[in-house]
């Protein structure tokens, strides 16, 4: 790239990095997500580190032992339509033989994949995807601008049903009336379309623009939304055993609920595959089963690992864990209704809340204290504010201010699983209850808890991992959107909010974040116990798996040492 | 007899159209959204309808239940939604694996439960019955999910000597009859109390009969006595008990399939009820509703073949 294409506020990253206002991570996720290659920002970090990490790569892919089987504990799942996919499993057996136009490491910097490099327009409201040429369908045939344009329509038709739709709505599509008429409200269905008809656009052979109609930074990452994977054009949107792909391997075997397996195949553009043949083995839901069948060898590496058996597997000897810090948490949201409509009785329960404790007891200390404003120290625009300490005192007082000098009975709700809600529930129940604060715990089957979780007035909700702060508020917590469970509303929130989301300049962004957060912790809507370490274990044996924060599995990287 | 069977036989069909029904309208009114089951907590509110109108569910429940019984009748027991694949597949893929592991079991359980049963019947009051009746007691109190749990941890944790696991795949260097070994196991020591108790009881009883003692009387060598006299009487009523483990083995193994991730019909069952796959649930309680009332039948035929004293119903 030459640098008069270069995104105007590359400059500005180089001087952050080299004055030491913005760590490597952030640089590199910046400078890759405005377009520059991976090369050239890992070049760049190397210039003011020293060494180079595409150089460290490049060494541990040259030692990587190649052939044999990987074996992989993880629900088989149907395959048979990628861009409706609404479970991280399915993704992770389609991704094997499948590819991405973008990829988001477990460091959360997204690099470049089946797109070589991206260009975002000075406004971010133009990208222009630039395609790799030496990419090949496994069948022969080269990959072109027409396969992409054909995946982002086909991913984008409503009629497909892919949650893609709702991510990129703002960007990409304009809402309408249909004919049809909806018989329970009498009011006609509202469907969406692409905004514009240029607004996916075939360049030439090798490049695709996005035409969008609102400025949108997190384009990369939207890319790399799990639904989004490169089909063939020609399978009409549907996947299965033989499947062309432009990744590492060939599904060969799918049985679902049972085992799914796959084959190298050669000639593949990226890194590895490593292994000859991959396979998927659906151990079933109790966690005592996965723990037996990695420890007897029956498989290499697990999906995921249940908090209730990590002691046990740690002490396993031939057994490695492997863990990442992210922004996976639950929020005990409050919603303004009686006793909550208070301002001084959500903040009382910050205040019985101790986070140290519940971080020990229900994930055992496996991740980080929480902070009641939902940014995590891993977002990059995370600003440190005093913790809010435990002052059971401070909570009578406030409830007493409120009107409740005997304390308040309330009904919280939660779910089952994962393990350490309901048991992180309890534990803060029981401290409240020290506070006065009188909490009837609900414990819902987890279906029945999505049906209600916005409805609640009190309840315990599972918030994923995401890699920006600002992704969070302006799901959870703008005035209005569909994810507001808390119900929360305040003026100058949604105006700082969008200022933030407007500023690229990470060190200026953050000053707005700490605005942001602490109108979080004065207006409290919510208690966050903790964030949580997501884990898992694999046999000594297995080389190059890193746990990624969303639990993706990227085959093509992992080696079995014989 | 002939009668006797005919009536049973109608029977059995109708109560195989009422627990259909029950089932289907019990489902219907379980708690959790079909759709958002299968799509997940991450699913939008927008996939969620588009796969419910996909799949009909809008529709009211009597014609749907209509709709299922009469491609039921027609043969066609439908689509599993958690599997995607016909319903015939899956529940013939899991039912074999599921009699395999019955079978294998049975084999063991019935001759343990006769010689032990026996062994401590003859005797009733000596040591030997004493222990037995106590080991017998103490197993088959043990939940299967603990001993489970506990002989992986000790056999394939620790020993190394067995897979932990029984996916019924042959990769991980296992073979399918090391897989079998704990699950069979499991079972074994779940059931097996039960049925020497039952053998024991009748044993004994049997011992005290009039001709028993006439034939030890007349000289009769005592393991020639327990064979040729009391043994064929011994085992009519424990037969029955046998015959009854049949559905266990089959509709109740559920835990141990769970925790070994034996890819069985218990678990297959309670995956599909969890994800309110009514296709699957219904055919397979009606597999499992039909093995329990033909192995009851089969109970009551055998008995009167075994006991000439025994009259049906006419």
């Amino acid at each position: 790239m030459k640098d008069k294409d270069r995104h105007p506020y590359i400059g500005t990253l180089h001087e952050q990095l080299a004055a030491g206002r913005i760590d490597r991570r952030e640089f590199l996720r910046t400078a890759t997500l405005l377009g520059l290659s991976a090369t050239a920002a890992y070049g760049a970090v190397g210039k003011v580190y020293g060494g180079s990490a595409a150089a460290q790569t490049a060494a541990s892919a040259a030692t990587k032992p190649k052939g044999g089987t990987l074996r992989i504990g993880m629900a088989c799942q149907d395959l048979s339509t990628p861009h409706t996919y609404s479970w991280v499993e399915s993704s992770n057996s389609a991704r094997a033989v499948l590819d991405y136009l973008t990829v988001t490491g477990p460091d959360n910097v997204t690099r470049p994949s089946l797109v070589e490099r991206w260009e975002p327009s000075a406004d971010l409201k133009t990208w222009t995807l630039y395609l790799r040429r030496d990419v090949k369908w496994r069948k022969g045939r080269p990959f072109t601008a027409d396969d992409v344009v054909w995946n982002l329509k086909h991913v984008l038709d409503p009629k497909v049903g892919s949650s893609t739709v709702g991510l990129m709505k703002g960007f990409m599509l304009d809402e309408f009336e249909t004919d049809e008429v909806d018989p329970k409200t009498n009011n006609k269905k509202k469907s969406v379309r692409l905004w514009d008809a240029n607004a996916i656009e075939k360049v030439d052979d090798h490049t695709v623009r996005l035409n969008g109609k609102s400025p949108q930074l997190a384009i990369p990452e939207q890319l790399y939304h799990y639904p989004l994977l490169i089909l063939d054009p020609e399978e009409g949107g549907k996947f299965g055993v033989g499947s062309n792909g432009t990744g590492p391997f060939e599904l060969v075997e799918s049985t679902v609920g049972r085992k799914q397996v796959f084959k190298a195949r050669p000639g593949y553009w990226g890194e590895g595959p490593y292994v000859d043949q991959l396979e998927y083995i659906d151990l079933g839901s109790d966690p005592a089963a996965s723990m037996s069948a990695i420890a007897s060898g029956q498989v290499d590496l697990l999906y995921g690992t249940d908090i209730r058996i990590a002691e046990a597997m740690e002490k396993l000897p031939n057994l490695a864990m492997h863990k990442v810090d992210t922004s996976y948490t639950a929020t005990a949201r409050m919603q303004p209704q009686k006793p909550f409509d208070d301002k001084r009785v959500r903040k009382a329960l910050q205040y019985a809340t101790d986070v140290n404790v519940v971080l020990k007891a229900a994930h055992r200390g496996l991740g980080m204290p929480g902070e009641h404003h939902h940014v995590a120290p891993i977002h990059p625009e995370y600003a440190k504010l005093p913790p809010v300490e435990r002052d059971v005192a401070k909570a009578k007082a406030l409830l007493a201010e409120a009107g409740y000098p005997n304390g308040i009975e309330v009904e919280f709700t939660c779910k089952t699983t994962p393990a350490w809600e309901p048991a992180a529930a309890q534990i803060m129940a029981e401290q409240w209850k020290e506070a006065g604060i009188r909490a009837k715990l609900t414990i819902l089957p987890d279906t029945q808890y999505w049906e209600v979780w916005t409805k609640v007035p009190f309840g315990f909700t599972t918030w994923a991992h995401r890699p920006l702060g600002v992704l969070n508020y302006a799901l959870a917590y703008r005035t209005g959107v569909p994810w507001n469970e808390s119900k929360f509303s305040n003026a100058e929130f949604d105006r700082l909010l969008t200022e933030a989301e407007g500023t690229l300049d990470v060190d200026k962004r953050r000053l707005i974040m700490a605005k942001l957060e602490q109108i979080m912790l004065d207006e409290a809507p919510i208690v966050l116990p903790l964030y949580r370490a997501m884990f898992t274990f694999s046999n000594k044996k297995v080389v190059g798996f890193r746990m990624h924060p969303t639990a993706y599995i990227n085959a093509n990287e992992i080696a079995v040492a014989s | 007899m002939l009668r006797y069977t005919a009536r049973q036989l109608a029977y059995m069909a109708l109560t195989l159209i009422g627990v259909s029904f029950a089932v289907f309208v019990l489902n219907e009114y379980a708690p959790g959204d079909v759709a958002r089951k299968l799509l997940g907590a991450y699913a939008t509110q927008e996939q969620v309808e588009h796969l419910t109108r996909e799949l009909g569910l809008d529709r009211p429940v009597l014609v749907r239940y209509l709709e299922y019984a009469g491609r039921l009748l027609s043969g066609d027991l439908g689509q599993s939604l958690t599997f995607k694949v016909p319903v015939a597949e899956i529940l013939w893929d899991r039912l074999s694996n599921t009699f395999l592991l019955a079978a294998v079991a049975f084999a063991v359980i019935v001759p343990v439960a006769i010689l032990f049963g026996v062994l401590a019947g003859v005797r009733e009051g000596s040591l030997g019955d004493h222990l037995i009746l106590i080991g017998a007691n103490f197993i088959s109190s043990l939940p299967e999910f603990a001993t489970g749990v506990f002989l992986a941890s000790i056999f394939a944790v620790w020993l190394g000597w067995l897979p932990g696991t029984s996916p019924m795949t042959t990769g991980g260097g296992w073979s399918v009859a090391a897989q079998l070994v704990l699950p069979v196991l499991v079972i074994a020591l779940y059931d097996v109390g039960y049925l020497i108790a039952m053998v024991r009881v009748s044993m004994a009883s049997v011992m005290r009969q009039p001709f028993v003692r006439t034939a030890v009387l007349k000289g009769m060598s005592r393991p020639k006595v327990i064979l040729r006299h009391a043994l064929r009487n011994a085992l009519i009523a424990p037969f029955t008990a046998i015959l009854l483990q049949v559905n266990y083995l089959v509709a109740g193994v559920v835990v141990v399939e769970t925790v070994f991730a034996y890819p069985g019909f218990g678990r297959m069952m309670l995956q599909a009820a969890m994800a309110k796959d009514i296709a699957v649930v219904e055919a397979g309680t009606l597999v499992a509703v039909l093995i329990a009332m033909t192995t009851q039948l089969l109970g009551d035929l055998a008995y009167r073949l075994l006991d000439p004293r025994i009259r049906l119903g006419r």
